[in-house]
C-alpha cells in the first residue's frame, strides 16, 4: 500500500503525459504512414503492440528502486556485451548490416539495449568514482573503455547511427563531471584527427555517399537530387510542402504517393509534418524539448550521482536522437539511420526508450527517498 | 538495506542549467529550419511537391498524309512498337523468358544485361524505352506471353512511312526528332533575381564579355521574354533542361522551323515541339510543317513515386486530371502525280544520273520532279548509320542533290529559244534571213564550232538542226542585256517561288559581271550566252515554266506543288489557285516561228530529235541540247580512270507535248550523258507518250487525222 501511495504521490506527471503524448501521436502518425499505397498496413498495430510491451517492462524498471540497477550494473552491462557478441553469431543480416538477433518471433537491435546498459555503466563508475577535482585523461581511460567495447562491436555491425548516439551520451554524461581543459581539447583533437581514418577506413561507400550527398546540399549545389540526395530532398519537400497548416490527417501527397523512404522508422516527422504542418512540428519539437529538461530536472534533483547520471544519460539520449534524426530529415545533417524516440517504428527503439523513460520516472520519483 | 549508499551529487548541479540552455539552443536551430521550410519557404517546396505526383504525358497527334493528285499516298504512318522495360521488375527468368522472345542472339543479349544493370537505382522502377520498332514476331511473342511478363510494356507509335521510297524523296522530304539544335533559351527578365541569372550564366558556362552580356540584359525589368542562347549545345541544353525547377524565368523552347517568334508574352501558344516529337526536315514535310504537325494533346495523371498512376482519392492531389485530345494533322493533296513520277523512273533505267520535271502547261502545277540517283526516305526515318550517310555523301552521282530545283546548269541549246525570241523582237529583225554555216564561226581571231556545217540556215533551219553558228551571228546583232533580258523574262535567273527546298536562282551573267571576274569583256561570252553556255545556268524547273510558256503562248506560271490542305476527313481547308507569275508579251507571228520550229525539232527528218520520235504517238514539240560540262574546270573529285565519264556533256531535252494542245511541259536532263537527241529526248518521248498517250488519245488521233505539217497550238 505504501508504494502505491508513494507511486501516487510522487508519480511524475509531467513525464508520463508528455511520453504518451508522443507515443499516441506517433502511433496516429503511423496509422497515415501504413495507409500509403503498399505499405505494410499493420505497422501501427505492431507498434501499439511494442508500446504496450514496453509500457510493461517500464512499469517494472519504475517498480524496482535503482539503485538495484546500481548494484547490478556490471551485470547488465556484461548482459549487453553478451548479447553484442551473439548478434555475430545467431544474428540476422538485413541490408548488409548484421543488428538483429531473433527471440521467439521477435526481431531484437541489442545494440538500442545497449545505449541503456551503457548509461547505467558508466552512472557506476562515476557513482564510485566521486572525483570532485578536474578529471585528467588518465581519469577518462577506465569510462572510455566501458564505452569503446560496446561502440567497437556496434560499428562492426555496422551500426553508425547507434553507435554515434552511444558517443554522444558518453560525452554528455562526461561533460557533466569536472573534466579539465586540457582533457576536452584533447578529447576534441582526437576526434577531429580520426575524421580522415574513419573516412578512409571505416565508412561503407553509401555512407561516403550521404555525407557527398549532404555537403553538395549544404554548398548550395542540387545536381545530386536524383542520386543520394534524393532522399533527403524529398523530405524537405514533405516538410516544406506541409505549409503552416498541414495537408490534413492521411492528406500527405509525400507521403500517400510514396516519395518518402522509410517513412515509418527513419522519417515519420517528414510524414507528421507535411500532414500536421508548421503547427504540428512545433507541437512535436516542443514536446521533446518538453521532455529533455524535465529529464535534466530529475537529474538535478536526484539524491546520488547514480540517479544523476541515469538521468542525464537518458535525457541525452533522447535529445541526441531527436535532433539527429529531425536535423537529418531538415536537410541539417546527413543521413544516418537513426529514430525518433518513441515517434517511430521499431519494436527495439520503443523498448529502448520505455526503459529509459522508466528509468528517469524511477529517478524522478524517488527523489524523496531518504533511505 | 542492501542498496548502495547515496552519494554526493552536488558537484553536477551547476552543470545542468547549461545543459538545458545548450539543448533548448539546439533545438532553437531545429524549430528554426522548421520554420524556413514551412514558412518561408512553402510555396517553393509545395510547387515541388506538386510536380512529383503531375506526370503529364503527351498525346501526340498524327501527322497529316501527303497524296498525290490523284490521291495516291506519298507519305502516311505506319504504327510502330516500342518495348518499355521496368528494371525492378525483371528477374534472371524474365530476362531469360524476354530474350527468348526477342530472339536476341549472345550479342544482343549481353547488351540487354548491361543495359539493365547501368540503370541508376532511382530510375529502376520506372518504364524504360528498351527497344523501338520490334518486328512482327517479336511483338506477337510478347504480346501472348504479356502477364508471364510484368516488367515489359509494349506501347504503340506512329511512324512516318513513305510507301514510294525513293521516289520524288527530294521534294517529299522527311521527318525527323527535334534536338538540342531546335531549342532556343528564353528567359523573362522580371522572373529572374540577381543569383538565378548567375545560376543560369554558370549553367550556360558563360565567362567575361558574354556573361556581362547575359547579365546586362536581364537585369532590365522586363515582362518579355528574351533570346538568350540560340541554339545551346547538347550539354547547355540538358543542363538547362535539368535545372528548370531552380530557374522558373527560363524557358527552352523548340524552334524547329527557324521562324521568327512573334509576340511571346501574353497568350503564347506553348512550343507544339517537345523531346522526342518529329518535324518535317526537308521538301515538302518542311514545307508543310504547320498544316501536318497537327496540335499534340496531352493527359496529366496523379502518379506516384514509382511513376505509376495511381488511383488514390483525388482531393489528396488538390488537382484533378486533365486531358485535351491531340488534334490530328492536315493533310496535303499534292499536284505530283506519282505514276508520271513512275514512268519516269522507268524511263531513266539505264541512265545513272539525271532529272527530270513535267509541269501543267496551263497554270504551272508541278507533275513531276525526279532526280536521279536518290535515297530511300525510310531509311531516313529510321536513322542512318554513319557508313550509310556517308556512302551517300561521297557518291559521285550525288543522291543528295535535289537536281531539279537545289542544282542549276547551262542549259545549253535548250535556251536558243529564247535567244530567237530576243532577236525575233528587234527591229529590223529578218528569221528568213539566211546565214552560212561553215562549221565554224570566226570572231576576231577565235574559231567557236558548231556541231556540223549546216550551210546555208534561217531561224527556222537554225533551231531544227541546232546550229550555233546562226546562233553567234544573232549574238552579235542582239547583244548580251538583250539575251540576258528576254532569258529574265522567261523566269531564268529568278526563283521560280515553289517554296521549297532552298531552289537555286540559276545565273545570268551581265558585262559588269564579266569585267568584274574575267577582267574585261569578250564579244565571245554573248555569242555563248545565245546557245546556253556562257555563265548563264538555270534549273530544270525554270526551263520547264519558260516551255510552259512558249507552249501555251506566252504566260509564265508559278509553279505550284501543293493543290489544297485537306482535314483527315477530307473538307477543303484551302484550295490554292493557280498563279500567273507574267504575260510575257510574245507577239504572235514570233511565237509561232518559233513553236513551228520546235515542232520541227522532233517532227523534221533533219530535227536533231527526230530519232527520237514516237510515230503514231503524241506529238511532241521541243529542243534538245548538250551542254558541255564548265570547259576549262574538269571536276576533279573523282578519281581519274573515271573522269572521261564526268567530262561528258550533259543531254538536255526540253518541250511540251501534245504540240497542237499542250499540256505538259518536260524537262529532262541526263547528266553526262552526251547528245541531248540521243540519250534525253528518247526519256522526254517516252514519258511523254505513256503520260499522254493513255490520257488523252483523242487529242493524238486528232493530230494524226490532221497531219498538218505545221500545227496551231491550243487555246
Amino acid at each position: 500500500m505504501a508504494l502505491v501511495r508513494t507511486m501516487r504521490d510522487q508519480f511524475d506527471w509531467g513525464l508520463f503525459v508528455t511520453s504518451c503524448a508522443i507515443a499516441v501521436l506517433g502511433v496516429v502518425n503511423l496509422y497515415s504512414a501504413s495507409s500509403a499505397a503498399g505499405a505494410r498496413a499493420d505497422i501501427y498495430i505492431q507498434q501499439i503492440y511494442w508500446l504496450t510491451l514496453g509500457a510493461g517492462v517500464a512499469v517494472l524498471v519504475v517498480a524496482i528502486d535503482y539503485r538495484n540497477f546500481e548494484r547490478n550494473a556490471w551485470a547488465i552491462y556484461g548482459a549487453g556485451i553478451v548479447l553484442l557478441v551473439l548478434v555475430f553469431l545467431l544474428g540476422r543480416s538485413i541490408r548488409g548490416s548484421t543488428r538483429w538477433i531473433s527471440i521467439g518471433g521477435f526481431s531484437l537491435q541489442p545494440s538500442e539495449l545497449m545505449k541503456i546498459f551503457l548509461i547505467i555503466a558508466l552512472a557506476k563508475y562515476l557513482h564510485h568514482d566521486p572525483k570532485t577535482e578536474g578529471r585528467t585523461l588518465k581519469d577518462l581511460v577506465v569510462p572510455g573503455l566501458i564505452l569503446a567495447v560496446p561502440m567497437g562491436l556496434i560499428l562492426a555491425q555496422p551500426d553508425l547511427g547507434t553507435a554515434l548516439i552511444c558517443a554522444f551520451i558518453f560525452g554528455s554524461i562526461m561533460v557533466l563531471t569536472n573534466l579539465k581543459l586540457r582533457s576536452l581539447v584533447t578529447l576534441a583533437a582526437a576526434f577531429v584527427f580520426s575524421a580522415p581514418l574513419t573516412w578512409a577506413y571505416l565508412l561503407k561507400d553509401y555512407q561516403k555517399g550521404r555525407l557527398i550527398a549532404f555537403w553538395s546540399r549544404l554548398t548550395g549545389n542540387e545536381a545530386d537530387i536524383l542520386d543520394t540526395g534524393w532522399h533527403t530532398h524529398q523530405s524537405l519537400v514533405a516538410i516544406g510542402s506541409g505549409g503552416v497548416a498541414g495537408k490534413g490527417f492521411m492528406q500527405g501527397t509525400q507521403n500517400q504517393f510514396r516519395f518518402l523512404p522509410d517513412q515509418h522508422s527513419d522519417f515519420p516527422f517528414s510524414v507528421w509534418a507535411e500532414e500536421q504542418g508548421l503547427l504540428g512540428s512545433l507541437l512535436i519539437l516542443g514536446l521533446y524539448v518538453f521532455l529533455v529538461i524535465w529529464g535534466l530536472k530529475i537529474a538535478s534533483q536526484a539524491k546520488d550521482r547514480f540517479g544523476a547520471v541515469v538521468a542525464v544519460g537518458v535525457s541525452a539520449m533522447l535529445f541526441w536522437q531527436a535532433i539527429i534524426n529531425v536535423g537529418m530529415v531538415c536537410g541539417l545533417l546527413p543521413v544516418v539511420g537513426m529514430t525518433l524516440p518513441l515517434f517511430s517504428y521499431g519494436g527495439s527503439s520503443v523498448l529502448t526508450t520505455m526503459i529509459g523513460l522508466g528509468l528517469l520516472m524511477n529517478v524522478s520519483m524517488r527523489r524523496f527517498s531518504h533511505a | 538495506m542492501l542498496l548502495s549508499p547515496r552519494r554526493e551529487v552536488g558537484e553536477f548541479r551547476k552543470r545542468y542549467k547549461w545543459m538545458a540552455l545548450f539543448a533548448v539552443i539546439v533545438f532553437s536551430v531545429l524549430i528554426g529550419r522548421v520554420i524556413q521550410l514551412q514558412l518561408v519557404q512553402h510555396d517553393e517546396w509545395a510547387a515541388r511537391a506538386q510536380e512529383n505526383i503531375t506526370k503529364t504525358i503527351p498525346l501526340p497527334a498524327t501527322r497529316g498524309v501527303l497524296r498525290d493528285t490523284a490521291g495516291r499516298i506519298v507519305a502516311t504512318n505506319r504504327p510502330s512498337y516500342l518495348v518499355y522495360v521496368t528494371p525492378q521488375l525483371m528477374t534472371p527468368e524474365h530476362v531469360d523468358l524476354f530474350a527468348d522472345l526477342m530472339s536476341f542472339d549472345g550479342e544482343q543479349r549481353r547488351n540487354l544485361e548491361r543495359r539493365l544493370r547501368e540503370v541508376p537505382n532511382r530510375r529502376r522502377t520506372h518504364q524504360i524505352e528498351f527497344y523501338d520498332d520490334i518486328d512482327r514476331e517479336q511483338l506477337a511473342a510478347l504480346e501472348t506471353h504479356q502477364n508471364e511478363l510484368p516488367g515489359v510494356d509494349v506501347v504503340a507509335r506512329p511512324v512516318r512511312t513513305y510507301p514510294y521510297e525513293e521516289l520524288g524523296a527530294h521534294v517529299i522530304g522527311y521527318v525527323n526528332e527535334v534536338s538540342a539544335d531546335d531549342y532556343v533559351v528564353y528567359a523573362t527578365p522580371e522572373r529572374m533575381e540577381e543569383e538565378q541569372i548567375a545560376l543560369l550564366a554558370d549553367i550556360l558556362e558563360l565567362e567575361g564579355d558574354a556573361r556581362r552580356e547575359l547579365v546586362a540584359k536581364l537585369s532590365e525589368r522586363s515582362r518579355e521574354s528574351v533570346e538568350v542562347l540560340r541554339p545551346p549545345t547538347p550539354q547547355q541544353f540538358w543542363r538547362v533542361f535539368s535545372a528548370a525547377g531552380a530557374l522558373p524565368g527560363v524557358e527552352l523552347v523548340a524552334e524547329p522551323l527557324r521562324s521568327g517568334r512573334s509576340s511571346r508574352g501574353e497568350g503564347a501558344e506553348e512550343s507544339p515541339y517537345r523531346p522526342g516529337s518529329v518535324v518535317g526536315r526537308m521538301g515538302l514535310e518542311a514545307w508543310g510543317e504547320r498544316f501536318l504537325r497537327g496540335r499534340a494533346g496531352y493527359r496529366r495523371v496523379l502518379v506516384d513515386a514509382t511513376g505509376r498512376r495511381q488511383m488514390i482519392d483525388p482531393r489528396l492531389a488538390r488537382s484533378r486530371e486533365e486531358h485535351r485530345g491531340p488534334q490530328p494533322g492536315m493533310d496535303l493533296v499534292l499536284t505530283l502525280d506519282m505514276e508520271l513520277m513512275n514512268t519516269v523512273k522507268r524511263a531513266f533505267a539505264g541512265h545513272p544520273s539525271g532529272a527530270a520535271v513535267v509541269v501543267d502547261v496551263n497554270g504551272g502545277r508541278v507533275r513531276a520532279l525526279y532526280s536521279k540517283p536518290s535515297y530511300d526516305l525510310n531509311g531516313f526515318i529510321a536513322g542512318l548509320s554513319h557508313e550509310e550517310y556517308h556512302e551517300l555523301e561521297s557518291n559521285p552521282f550525288r543522291p543528295l542533290i535535289d537536281k531539279t530545283l537545289y542544282e542549276s546548269y547551262f542549259p545549253g541549246s535548250t535556251f536558243k529559244p529564247i535567244s530567237a525570241l530576243a532577236g525575233l523582237t528587234m527591229d529590223d529583225f529578218d528569221p528568213n534571213a539566211r546565214v552560212e554555216c561553215i562549221g565554224y564561226y570566226e570572231i576576231g581571231t577565235d574559231r567557236k564550232r558548231c556541231t556540223s556545217a549546216h550551210g546555208e540556215v534561217d531561224m527556222h533551219d537554225a533551231l531544227v538542226q541546232s546550229c550555233n553558228v546562226y546562233f553567234y551571228k544573232l549574238a552579235e546583232d542582239v547583244g548580251l542585256e538583250r539575251l540576258n533580258d528576254w532569258a529574265r523574262r522567261f523566269g531564268l535567273s529568278q526563283r521560280t517561288g515553289i517554296g521549297i527546298n532552298s531552289e537555286a536562282s540559276g545565273f545570268l551573267a551581265t558585262r559588269e559581271w564579266y569585267e568584274e571576274h574575267y577582267g574585261r569583256y569578250r564579244v565571245g561570252y554573248t555569242l555563248n550566252t545565245a546557245i546556253g553556255q556562257g555563265n548563264t545556268r538555270a534549273t530544270l524547273l525554270q526551263l520547264a515554266l519558260a516551255y510552259g510558256a512558249l507552249g501555251n503562248g506566252g504566260t509564265l506560271w508559278t509553279p505550284q506543288i501543293v493543290e489544297s490542305i485537306r482535314e483527315p476527313d477530307g473538307t477543303l481547308v484551302e484550295e490554292f489557285p493557280t498563279q500567273a507569275r507574267r504575260d510575257l508579251q510574245v507577239p504572235e507571228q514570233y511565237m509561232d516561228l518559233v513553236t513551228r520550229s520546235l515542232f520541227g525539232v522532233v517532227n523534221a527528218q533533219n530535227g536533231t530529235a527526230y530519232d527520237a520520235r514516237i510515230d503514231r504517238g503524241v506529238t511532241v514539240s521541243g529542243k534538245t541540247g548538250t551542254a558541255e560540262i564548265s570547259p576549262g574546270t574538269p571536276r576533279t573529285d573523282i578519281d581519274p580512270e573515271r573522269a572521261w565519264y564526268f567530262n561528258r556533256s550533259h543531254a538536255w531535252f526540253a518541250g511540251y507535248a501534245p504540240t497542237e494542245n499542250p499540256q505538259v511541259a518536260i524537262v529532262v536532263i541526263v547528266e553526262h550523258g552526251g547528245a541531248g537527241g540521243r540519250a534525253a529526248a528518247p526519256i522526254a518521248m517516252q514519258v511523254l507518250q505513256e503520260y499522254l498517250g493513255n490520257q488523252s488519245t483523242t487529242a493524238a488521233v486528232t493530230a494524226q487525222a490532221g497531219g498538218r505539217a505545221r500545227p496551231g497550238r491550243g487555246g
